[in-house]
């Protein structure tokens, strides 16, 4: 099969790089999602705010998978549900197993990984007491809620500030349950502004920050949670513990890329986005395997998940090696929590998405050094991704690394 | 010295290390605390303190403190299981419990194992650690040892007729002063005297080997080498699901509420669900033992929980090759609890602790947050000192933790023995560490005390062989292949860290032991065990429960009996929202 891609992750990294690789020429795109439905998070993501950049729309997050599907559906696109992507081999053969074929081999010319991220447990943050039932991830919570149809608890406490939790919070309510509160140890919520603003003020429901959750009480289900303020190093200040009576605790802790699957194949993985190391075109260390979407690192919106996608998807599809002239490193300067993708191959224009160390509220300028290029921005916050883009021809004859930082204006 | 001069005696010693007065009387050696002290540190501490007398054989500790909750049984709910006979009852199906079924399985008895909870090996067996004890630190010449050295060599057999997994990955002891080293050689005549013949003296450059980077001041090292690990539940779930095939009979959700007594003698066994004809009943109930002797008047001990914290790191932290001793690396000062250190699981994890804390409440499973930070502390000062490259530990390699309370006496052996007086009840208890590792002694020690005063006889039919079960993790490519071929729902992965199918599951729900809820799966199958802590398949586990159990989605529950996952169904339902 030569002329073929196989996509691993039906959200819309997946979606958007099978149309896109197909549209490109390829001739087989095979889509390999494990849940019985194509289309990721967007499933249980009922609420609107999805598709302004690419569909030029207010769409909610199935609307928006549905679009994509359609699509998929209009190119002939392969795709097998239920179907788990196991292991690929060193001659990047996808091993995958399903009910209807069992254990499966799909060889193809190129791979495209998008299995997305998963929620943080609770394990990797130290809360001490019992283990009952109702403790939740946002997620899971909201799987239950939205395609089980089941209120997980009636009086809630969420713990993290992260956009699954703050919109948990808004359905919660709406479903009669009662939040008591969205409990955050940073002194900057980890969603967006947007959500603070349309999940919990529009519901009176309080959000505090600087606080943690020190322990969990009940044997069978939770029956409150300890709840204290923490100090400048984020440990719990003694004498501000207070108990708090409820029947669920939400975990919104963050997101993981999900990895397991590449670490096994020998992609590498940065430490600081948990994803692949890519350069401009999404392709990894291995030749012909790209990543895109969450899989690579967190983005908070869909539309930068669909840009990163078509360019995999574009360049997956391509059968011509294009070896790189000369590959340069991006490296995080000042400010610089978070970047993506993390190498230049000479090959593309380079768009680059960026998340900000520090809350700047005032406007900032994003330097590309040793470019003479400037990007000025309203604002740069960690909570929300900033993206830049700098065409081809600018970066022709690069050969040292390229720094980009955030400075304040 | 007589009684009264003896109470007396233990009277002022308590007084002495309390402050408090306390009323004591003695009667054949058993020592009775009564009165009231200020905290339940005090209790505790009376109790050892009136242990500590060698004339004395066991305590009795009534003393109240602020707080104390009287134990209420539970009423009876249900009568299905009234009139059933069994020749011998067995309270209790943890470890020690389904060792014992699985021994009595042999002969031609007509057995009835009962169990409080609704899975089998949850309480002191779900929350121990899995080591197959050495001999050695166990102190010679107590029942402990006796059991524990016995039960240690009778696992291998176990391990191959039941089909579970055992690692003999020995333990390692390092010497860390001059002294220390110059004394080593002293271990193998002692632990021959403990009936370990396995121990051997490494040099340095032996250690070397097999740990490389130990600190310079490290001369000489011992290995056990008959320490060994299992999975302490799937050890459980073997003997009793073997028993189970071998024609005992077992009751989940089914907890002993009295014992009906006539003439001297045992003849029924009350529970929640009837109560059950008999004339043998053996007393297994870890924690609850001395409340079920309490229902026979025969309460000549008392159990004072002591909690055990333990948390577990990311399969990728790996410190050490070995076993470390616990003497080199300690997270526990109690002298009573044998473990501590980093201990490795069956799968290779690694686990911190337990701690060693006593609480008033049998139930306790709470993990204290300073307990972590204790644990992590004792970690990086232990490692610190024998392996100083290694960079410290930081809580981001824990994935999770969890608690769990052993069942000392104060006299801190263990008890197995037929009532002195009543007919037809023997007491374990007591069974605290080493007790998974002296299961199957113990189990034997039964059956020689029924072989005391009944004709037992073993029986042709008995297969000391379990069915296997095949799970598509363990099987390679081409295996797996033709299996789900022929068994497509083997072929669809539900939990997706641990890689467990929807065939893996629908299997065990209709294996010998009846099961019903997430943990019990969970504990099985390692389903939600991962790294994703069952954020992904939580909700299909409960549907496959559901669908497979004929129970309502919104009862699958989590364990216990509240331990419900949802609350209600939402107020617009799934159609209407999600299908608009
Ligand atoms: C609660 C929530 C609210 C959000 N709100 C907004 C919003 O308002 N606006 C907005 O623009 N963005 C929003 N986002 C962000 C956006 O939805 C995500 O960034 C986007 O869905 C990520 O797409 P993805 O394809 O990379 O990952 P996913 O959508 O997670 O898709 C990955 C897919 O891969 C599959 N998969 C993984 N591993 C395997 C394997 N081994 N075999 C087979 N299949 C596999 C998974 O089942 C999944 O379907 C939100 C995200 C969340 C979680
Ligand atoms: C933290 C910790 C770590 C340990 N580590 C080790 C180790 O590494 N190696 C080792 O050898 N040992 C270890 N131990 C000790 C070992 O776990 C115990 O000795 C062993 O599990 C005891 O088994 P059991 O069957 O007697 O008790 P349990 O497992 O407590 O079983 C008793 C059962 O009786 C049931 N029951 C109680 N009351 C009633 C009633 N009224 N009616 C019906 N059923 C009832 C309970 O529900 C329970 O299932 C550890 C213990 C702890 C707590």
């Amino acid at each position: 099969m030569e002329n073929s891609v196989t996509v691993i992750g039906g959200g819309p990294a997946g979606l958007v790089a099978a149309i896109q690789a197909k549209q490109s020429g390829a001739e087989r795109v095979t889509i390999i999602e494990r849940e019985e439905e194509l289309g990721g998070i967007l499933k249980q993501c009922i609420h609107n705010g999805f598709g302004l950049k690419l569909f030029k729309e207010d769409l909610t997050g199935p609307e928006y998978a549905e679009r994509l599907i359609d699509e998929v559906n209009a190119l002939g696109i392969e795709y097998m549900l239920d179907t788990m992507a196991l292991h690929i081999t060193g001659d990047k053969e996808v091993l995958a197993t399903n009910k209807k074929l069992g254990l499966i081999s799909i060889k193809s010319h190129s791979i495209v990984l998008a299995m997305g991220c998963r929620e943080r447990p609770r394990g990797n943050l130290i809360i001490g007491g019992t283990r009952p039932a109702g403790i939740f991830t946002a997620g899971t919570a909201q799987r239950l809620i939205n395609i089980e149809g089941y209120l997980p608890g009636k009086r809630v406490v969420i713990l993290g500030s992260g956009d699954i939790g703050l919109i948990m919070a808004r359905r919660l309510t709406l479903e009669g349950a009662e939040v008591l509160g969205v409990y955050e140890i940073m002194d900057h919520p980890g969603g967006l502004t947007r959500n603070i603003v349309q999940c919990l003020n529009d519901f009176s429901i309080p959000l505090y920050l600087k606080h943690t959750i020190t322990e969990i009480h009940g044997n069978d289900r939770v029956e409150g949670v300890a709840i204290a303020e923490v100090d400048a190093s984020l440990e719990p200040v003694k004498g501000t513990e207070r108990f708090l009576p409820c029947d669920t605790l939400l975990l919104s802790v963050g997101l993981i890329p999900e990895n397991e699957l590449s670490k096994a194949f020998g992609v590498e993985i940065s430490d600081l986005t948990k994803g692949p190391f890519v350069d401009e075109t999404m392709e990894t260390n291995i030749p012909n395997v790209y990543s895109c979407g969450n899989v690579s690192v967190v983005f908070d919106l869909a539309d930068y998940v669909a840009e990163t996608a078509m360019i995999a998807g574009k360049y997956a599809s391509d059968l011509v090696d294009k070896p790189s002239e000369n590959t340069v490193r991006i490296i995080g300067g000042e400010n610089i929590g978070v970047f993506y993708p993390q190498r230049y191959s000479g090959r593309g224009d380079l768009v680059l998405f960026l998340r900000s160390k520090k809350w700047i509220e005032n406007s900032a300028t994003i330097v590309v050094e040793p470019l003479d290029m400037n990007f000025r921005v309203p604002y740069a916050r960690p909570n929300e991704m900033t993206r830049i883009k700098i065409p081809l021809d600018k970066l022709k004859g690069i050969s040292g690394d390229l720094r980009v930082s955030i400075k304040e204006v | 010295m007589n009684d009264s001069n003896l109470s007396r005696e233990i009277r002022s010693e308590i007084k002495h290390t309390i402050g408090e007065d306390v009323d004591v009387s003695l009667n054949d050696a058993i020592a009775t605390l009564k009165g009231y002290v200020s905290t339940y540190e005090h209790v505790v501490e009376a109790g050892f303190t009136a242990a500590k007398f060698h004339r004395v054989f066991e305590v009795v500790n009534d003393l109240d403190y602020p707080g104390k909750t009287p134990f209420v049984p539970l009423p009876e709910q249900s009568d299905e299981l009234q009139g059933m006979h069994f020749d011998v009852v067995i309270g209790g199906a943890g470890v020690v419990g389904g060792a014992i079924a699985r021994a009595l399985s042999r002969y031609n008895l007509r057995v009835a194992l009962l169990e409080a909870r609704d899975d089998v090996g949850t309480m002191q067996t779900g929350h121990c650690n899995g080591l197959i004890h050495p001999a050695l630190p166990t102190k010679y010449g107590t029942l402990k040892w006796e059991m524990g050295y016995k039960g240690n060599e009778m696992y291998t057999k176990l391990s191959e007729e039941l089909g579970f997994e055992l690692k003999r990955i020995g333990t390692l002891v390092l010497t860390e002063t001059l002294r220390e080293a110059i004394l080593s050689p002293v271990v193998i005549p002692m632990a021959r005297r403990h009936r370990d013949p396995t121990p051997i003296l490494l040099s340095r450059k032996e250690l070397d080997k097999l740990e490389p980077g130990l600190a310079p001041n490290i001369r000489r090292g011992i290995l056990l080498r008959n320490t060994g690990v299992v999975s302490p539940f799937e050890v459980t779930v073997a003997l009793v699901e073997n028993a189970i095939e071998n024609g005992v009979s077992l009751f989940l959700g089914t907890s002993v509420i009295g014992l009906f007594i006539e003439d001297g003698a045992i003849r029924g066994v009350r529970t929640t669900r009837g109560t059950l004809s008999t004339g043998l009943f053996i007393n297994v109930s870890g924690l609850y033992s001395d409340i079920i002797a309490g229902f026979a008047n025969d309460r000549f001990f008392t159990i004072h929980p002591r909690l055990g914290e333990t948390l577990i790191f990311d399969k990728l932290y790996q410190p050490v090759n070995n076993f470390i001793g616990a003497s080199s690396l300690k997270t526990n000062d109690n002298p009573h609890s044998k473990g501590g250190g980093l201990i490795p699981t069956i799968d290779g994890n690694l686990q911190a602790g337990p701690t060693a804390v006593e609480v008033p409440d049998r139930e306790d499973v709470s993990v204290s947050g300073d307990s972590v930070k204790m644990l992590i502390e004792r970690i990086n000062e232990g490692l610190s000192m024998i392996k100083p490259q290694e960079p410290p530990i930081d809580k981001s390699k824990i994935i999770t933790y969890f608690a769990g309370c052993r069942a000392p006496t104060y006299k801190e052996d263990f008890i197995i023995e037929p009532s002195k007086k009543v007919k037809g009840l023997i007491h374990i208890a007591g069974i605290q560490s080493p007790g998974l590792t002296a299961a199957p002694a113990i189990a034997e020690r039964v059956v020689e005390i029924i072989r005391d005063s009944y004709k037992i006889e073993e029986k042709e039919s008995f297969n000391p062989y379990r069915r296997k079960v095949k799970v598509v993790r363990s099987m390679d490519n081409a295996e797996r292949r033709e299996f789900v071929k022929e068994h497509p729902l083997y072929g669809h992965i539900i939990c997706r860290c641990e890689e467990v199918s929807e065939g893996d599951i629908v299997d065990i729900l209709h294996g010998p032991i009846d099961i019903r809820t997430i943990d019990s799966v969970k504990r099985r199958l390692r389903a939600g065990m991962g790294r994703c802590q069952g954020g992904f398949c939580l909700t299909r586990v409960m549907e496959i429960i559901s669908r497979e159990k004929g129970i309502p989605f919104e009862e699958v529950r989590k364990n216990g009996p509240g331990s419900f996952i949802v609350k209600e169904k939402t107020k617009e339902g799934y159609e209407a929202l999600y299908h608009h």
